[in-house]
């Protein structure tokens, strides 16, 4: 008996005189999901609507590419120019090429960026399939970006079979040979691991892993995380730089996309793939911008939403920039949002504390206190002050009394501490408890 | 009252008349002078001096012969006793080699995570006295995310588990880029445990992983460790496919041990009932235990962990309260953690007393225990002296006792001593191309690196399987190769050890505010353990089961306190799908091939504590259990039975005690595990099957509704015994029993004839009270019958 029938067997499956009716069916379901995706992006493809479930389309129909090949075989290649005076939602591309380079290098955290020339960097996203990662993973579309000029140039490297995988990695390695440095979105923790894969399983030694690397999630997270449903590109595209995409494939059905197509060959199975990919790619360069901004600018109290601002404040002062934070604290200490402006205060003063600038950070906990006497931050911080650098224990106590009386809602674990110190001070001064 | 040693406590039995009546074959193990030999040359003077250090100035015979083989690169397989120095044989060329070149790599398996633990401890030891920049770590389950990268790059000696290199490090094995270029060693210890399932799983992970060796150009040395078995040579080469170099003349000196093999007395005869095992297990661990004698309990299952270890705790918690764990059960299911801190307290002495299933058998170090004792069979030879190992590794003496139960298998062995003692055990079989296993490592293989045309894989057409999954849309084929094209990440589909990779973890839910998951069972076992209104017993705890979902994969449980506990009543009925070979023996077609099989559990009986009175029963809605498998099966002519003078039932009764003896001894034929294989009675067509009521048995009709189904008499068709593998696909173990049929039916006349009961007992064709007081009489009639057509 053959070993396909003993494996039906075994499954289950039915015998084998019903396959051909079985192919069938898959075709038929095909088709049927060919037309669901042309039907719903009327907007994108008017010029197909009319022909749905029609003829079968070549590649070379419906996207401006071509083939390309070199000493590894052949893919294909879709080359855009995306002009100087076009729109990227909020932003024209001809700003995006004056991004700041030591900004760029500070949302890196890696000074290499610095010495670069923002021309020099390369935009890198993959289109896969799967998200699972390991060797069985495949990255059969790779988007590439960057500046030529005013204009941004996106080259994207499909492999039109798993075949062709070679060519299109020995065509990103020779991309990747004239940049210095590389910018993803999540690259680090996805696309840049799976490429290193699939460069090791050619044998292809790995252009890309020795790049000084960008990878914009974090620093996303870190600055406009707070105000995100989630740090996905698409949301920080809707919600930051001010782009909609319109009949957008969500990235969860690329894969499938793809073996689609393998099967199919239908060129319209691909058409919103790439252009999923190449948005993607212009979209990190606008979102570059956008965060190298926030950190090169002198602060813009006018800008709408102080919390980032707040939060680029914070990543001066982790990464050691304290000039700088504490320029924007002080303007923020003012902001009209009282909890921006208390957060600020604090935040400003702990950075005083640590360099040893008692009087500027007494003052600042002063004004809290005066803006609110049951700041306990505030109290904490000024008993310290006159209890420890002071010796004033009276001054101490008279503010941890204070506060204890009049906060009754205080959190337990603060309120705890409280108490404690007011019961170490009374022994210092000799009042029994 | 004063204590008793050891010597002084064996003494005073050998002088117990009644005791020594029961004991079958009491046996003295001499101790053994070692054999040695010197260092050869080539061992580098710090290993040497790290060695010499701790005593160690020459070598056993048997480590020097395996330490000059893997020097020159001959894939070995090492079979000696337990504490004959088998960590050395590997641990030593593996340091020599990474000293002499440092960017070596070596890989280390082991069957659980607990030995890999322990041999971690064992290798960091010989590391940190070299005082070498050696980096050793483990790679399971349990290893933080943060750690894995600098293990991946920096770990010379990685030591993991068969589960981990399957789902963890094969798919991934690019990020081991410098372990696979650099690998030259791989360690698989207790080799004899992969036979079976888990053995034809690791058989194809093998072919992974040297298929993976092969794409970064490294030739690794096999180095593989086993258990004495009867054919370690052709397990190994089976498991590695290529040549191995057997090692097996022990040079180690052993300490004496007396070997005791007991048979419970006979409490009614006219039942053939022999006292349980677990009685005198019971009462030997309490004297042993309170004379200060170290000693651990094995049992067959892990119900009868559970009976026995609150058995014992009852008997040392009368009187004065003792420490809770001075006596502890021990088995898979109970959470890392406590099994950690079980082991310790066998180190250190604070737990006198543990009752444990076989997942203390293997090399765990639990210390010097003095007495072992093994109420019931293990199933194997080498798993008997495996578990009888565990007492006096290193000490003066000891003393192992091997209590029979009532069935074959275990009478057999306690009756047939010279059986036992002689160099007989068992046969490790593996079946690496069961297609279900081979299909699901060539979807791994694949998504591990692409199949190219003229590859080979396996013993199977590797193009149609190829095809077949390509067809299936999980391949796609190129250019002469296939590549995986699918979302889904393999390897996660299958687990190694079971069926089934869900488990059901069983919840806790006591405390209304504190739900907690106290233990984890697999699927299948949770039909018959944690099916609704069933006792489950974790540490001797017993808990009610108040639903199992298995949508969920949870049981909820709350803790009882009742005095029985429950076992669960199942049916199988069988359907043949293809026969593979016929043949005529005497009047009766035998047959194998391939079949499906159906199971049920319908309902659960619950049994009383200590008496094993029958309180009564309870029914089971559960979904029904399909599974096709390959089996051996043998049909009576009808019109044969006809001649026998007895009635439709008491022929089903003899039937069925005929199948019960040729299952047990086709399990000892094969050297399996009763459970590997299970047997039915029905006919081909699987219309008619045996069914096990609440109190009788009879034929009964599919289709299987479990309602009241119609009653048959045997003359409507022709009965058929079949005996098959419990596992989907098969394991091989139905060619076999074909082959040995006559050996098989001639086995169980023996046994039935030379049986000393009078109706039937275990030990024969099954206890009266579930075969029916005619059985023995009837399946004897049954066998005359065939001899005389």
């Amino acid at each position: 008996m053959s070993v396909r029938k003993r494996l039906q067997r075994l499954t289950g499956e039915r015998p084998p005189d019903d396959t051909q009716s079985d192919r069938q069916r898959q075709i038929n379901e095909l088709r049927r999901r060919i037309e669901a995706i042309m039907s719903r992006r009327p907007e994108q493809m008017p010029a197909h609507s009319a022909v749905l479930g029609g003829k079968h389309l070549d590649l070379h129909d419906v996207i401006e590419g071509a083939e390309i090949e070199n000493s590894h075989g052949q893919c294909f290649l879709v080359h855009r120019e995306t002009e100087a005076s076009a729109y990227h939602g909020h932003r024209c591309i001809r700003e995006l090429s004056t991004v700041d380079m030591a900004s760029a290098s500070l949302l890196a955290n890696n000074p290499e960026i610095a010495a670069c020339n923002f021309t020099e960097g390369l935009f890198l996203d993959t289109e896969t399939t799967g998200l699972s990662g390991g060797t069985g993973t495949f990255a059969f579309l790779i988007g590439l970006g960057w500046f030529e000029g005013d204009s941004f140039i996106t080259q994207q490297i499909f492999a039109r079979d798993f075949s062709e995988e070679r060519a299109c990695l020995v065509f990103l390695k020779e991309v990747a040979r004239n940049k210095r440095f590389l910018v993803t979105f999540n690259g680090k923790s996805f696309d840049v691991g799976l490429l290193t894969t699939r460069f090791i399983m050619n044998r292809i030694s790995d252009p890309l892993s020795d790049l000084p690397h960008l990878d914009l999630l974090y620093p996303s997270r870190r600055m406009l995380g707070h105000r995100l449903d989630n740090s996905r590109l698409v949301t920080l595209e809707r919600e930051v730089l001010g782009l909609r995409r319109r009949g957008d494939i969500p990235g969860s059905e690329i894969p499938q996309r793809y073996f689609d197509w393998l099967r199919r060959r239908d060129g319209r199975l691909m058409v919103d793939v790439v252009e999923h990919n190449r948005l993607d790619v212009i979209s990190m360069a606008t979102l570059t911008l956008h965060l190298a901004e926030l950190l090169s600018h002198e602060i813009d109290m006018d800008y709408a939403n102080h919390s980032d601002l707040l939060a680029v404040a914070r990543l001066f002062a982790d990464r050691g920039y304290d000039e700088r934070a504490q320029r924007f604290l002080g303007s923020l200490m003012y902001s009209e949002d009282r909890y921006i402006a208390s957060d600020a205060g604090r935040m400003l003063a702990l950075i005083y504390k640590r360099a040893g600038r008692w009087n500027e950070a007494v003052k600042i906990w002063e004004k809290m206190l005066m803006k609110d006497p049951c700041d306990i931050f505030a109290v904490e911080e000024l008993a310290k002050w006159y209890e420890h650098r002071e010796h004033n224990f009276e001054r101490a106590l008279s503010l941890v009394t204070g506060v204890l009386e009049n906060v009754s809602r205080t959190m337990e674990p603060e309120r705890e501490a409280l108490v404690y110190r007011l019961n170490r001070l009374r022994r210092r001064l000799g009042i029994e408890g | 009252m004063a204590k008793l040693t050891l010597k002084e406590w064996l003494s005073r039995k050998k002088k117990d008349r009644r005791f020594m009546e029961n004991v079958t074959s009491i046996k003295h193990i001499p101790a053994h002078e070692g054999i040695f030999a010197p260092f050869a040359g080539w061992v580098h003077p710090r290993i040497r001096s790290i060695l010499e250090k701790r005593g160690v100035h020459q070598l056993y015979s048997h480590q020097a012969e395996a330490i000059e083989s893997i020097r020159n690169s001959r894939d070995v397989i090492l079979v000696t006793p337990t504490a004959s120095g088998k960590t050395l044989c590997y641990n030593l060329p593996v340091l020599q080699r990474i000293l002499e070149e440092p960017e070596t790599r070596a890989l280390y398996m082991f069957p659980t995570k607990a030995l890999a633990q322990d041999q971690m401890h064992e290798i960091h030891g010989m590391i940190r006295e070299l005082q070498a920049d050696i980096k050793t770590y483990t790679y399971d389950g349990d290893t933080p995310a943060d750690a894995r990268q600098a293990i991946r790059k920096q770990g010379h000696v990685v030591v993991t588990n068969p589960d981990m290199l399957h789902t963890g490090i094969l798919p991934h094995h690019t990020k081991w880029q410098k372990l696979f270029t650099n690998l030259k060693y791989v360690v698989i210890d207790e080799l004899h445990v992969y036979r079976g399932v888990f053995g034809s799983h690791l058989t194809n992970v093998i072919r992974r992983l040297v298929r993976i060796c092969r794409f970064y150009g490294c030739n690794p040395v096999f180095i593989c460790c086993s258990a004495t078995v009867a054919n370690p040579k052709e397990h190994a080469e089976r498991v590695l496919e290529r040549p191995v170099e057997l090692i097996d003349e022990s040079g180690a000196p052993t300490a004496a041990r007396t070997f005791m093999l007991y048979n419970p007395p006979i409490i009614n005869r006219e039942l053939g009932i022999r006292q349980s095992a677990l009685t005198p297990s019971r009462k030997m661990a309490a004297d042993l235990i309170s004379n200060d004698i170290q000693t651990i309990v094995f049992t067959t299952s892990r119900l009868n962990v559970e009976v026995l270890t609150k058995y014992l705790k009852d008997k040392f918690s009368k009187g004065s309260p003792v420490d809770t764990q001075y006596v502890t059960g021990y088995r898979g299911g109970y959470l890392p953690n406590l099994r950690r801190q079980i082991e310790k307290g066998l180190r250190t002495r604070d737990v006198m007393g543990v009752v444990s299933t076989n997942a203390l058998e293997l090399g765990i170090d639990i210390g010097d225990l003095e007495a072992c004792i093994m109420a019931g069979y293990p199933g194997s030879i080498a798993s008997t002296w495996q578990q009888a190992g565990r007492a006096g590794r290193r000490m003066g003496s000891s003393i192992a006792l091997l209590i029979a139960r009532s069935n074959p298998m275990d009478q057999f062995i306690v009756e047939h001593p010279d059986y036992f003692f002689s160099r007989s055990p068992e046969h490790c079989r593996v079946n690496p191309d069961n297609l279900l296993i081979l299909l699901h490592h060539l979807k791994s293989a694949a998504f591990e690196l692409p199949f190219e045309r003229g590859e080979r894989f396996g013993g199977e057409d590797l193009e149609e399987l190829l095809d077949y999954l390509e067809e299936k849309g999980i391949l796609h084929r190129v250019a002469e190769r296939w590549h995986w094209a699918a979302e889904s990440y393999p390897a996660d589909e299958v687990s190694l050890r079971s069926i089934n990779p869900e488990n059901i973890v069983v919840i806790d839910m006591t405390d209304a505010a504190n739900h907690q998951v106290i233990a984890e069972v697999d699927w299948d076992s949770a039909f018959t353990t944690v099916h609704d209104d069933a006792i489950y017993m974790v540490e001797s705890q017993q808990y009610h089961v108040d639903k199992l979902d298995l949508e969920r994969q949870k049981a909820y449980v709350r803790k009882v306190d009742v005095d029985y506990y429950t076992d669960a009543m199942t049916y199988t009925n069988v359907r043949v799908i293809e026969g593979f070979d016929t043949k005529h023996h005497q009047k009766l077609i035998v047959e194998h091939g391939e079949v499906q099989v159906v199971r049920k559990v319908v309902g659960y009986k619950k049994i009383k504590f200590y008496t094993s009175e029958n309180l009564g029963y309870g029914d089971v809605v559960l979904p029904e259990k399909d599974m096709h498998t390959t089996s051996y099966w043998f049909t009576i002519p009808r019109n044969l039975l006809g001649r026998l003078k007895y009635t439709q039932a008491e022929i089903i009764d003899g039937l069925s005690g005929l199948a019960y003896s040729l299952h047990h001894l086709a399990s000892m034929i094969l050297m399996a595990d009763l459970h590997d294989i299970d047997r039915c009675i029905g006919d081909k067509s699987g219309e008619w099957f045996v069914r096990h009521g609440k109190d009788w048995r009879s034929i009964t009709v599919s289709p299987s509704d479990g309602g009241d189904a119609e009653q048959v008499r045997t003359d409507a068709f022709d009965p058929t015994i079949f005996i098959f593998d419990a596992y989907p696909g098969g394991i091989g173990f139905s060619d076999l029993l074909f082959e040995q049929h006559e050996r098989l039916l001639a086995s169980a006349r023996g046994l039935i004839t030379t049986c000393p009961c009078s109706h039937g007992c275990p030990t024969c064709v099954g206890p009266t009270l579930e075969v029916g007081p005619t059985a023995k009489e009837v399946a004897l009639a049954i066998l005359d019958l065939l001899d005389r057509a």
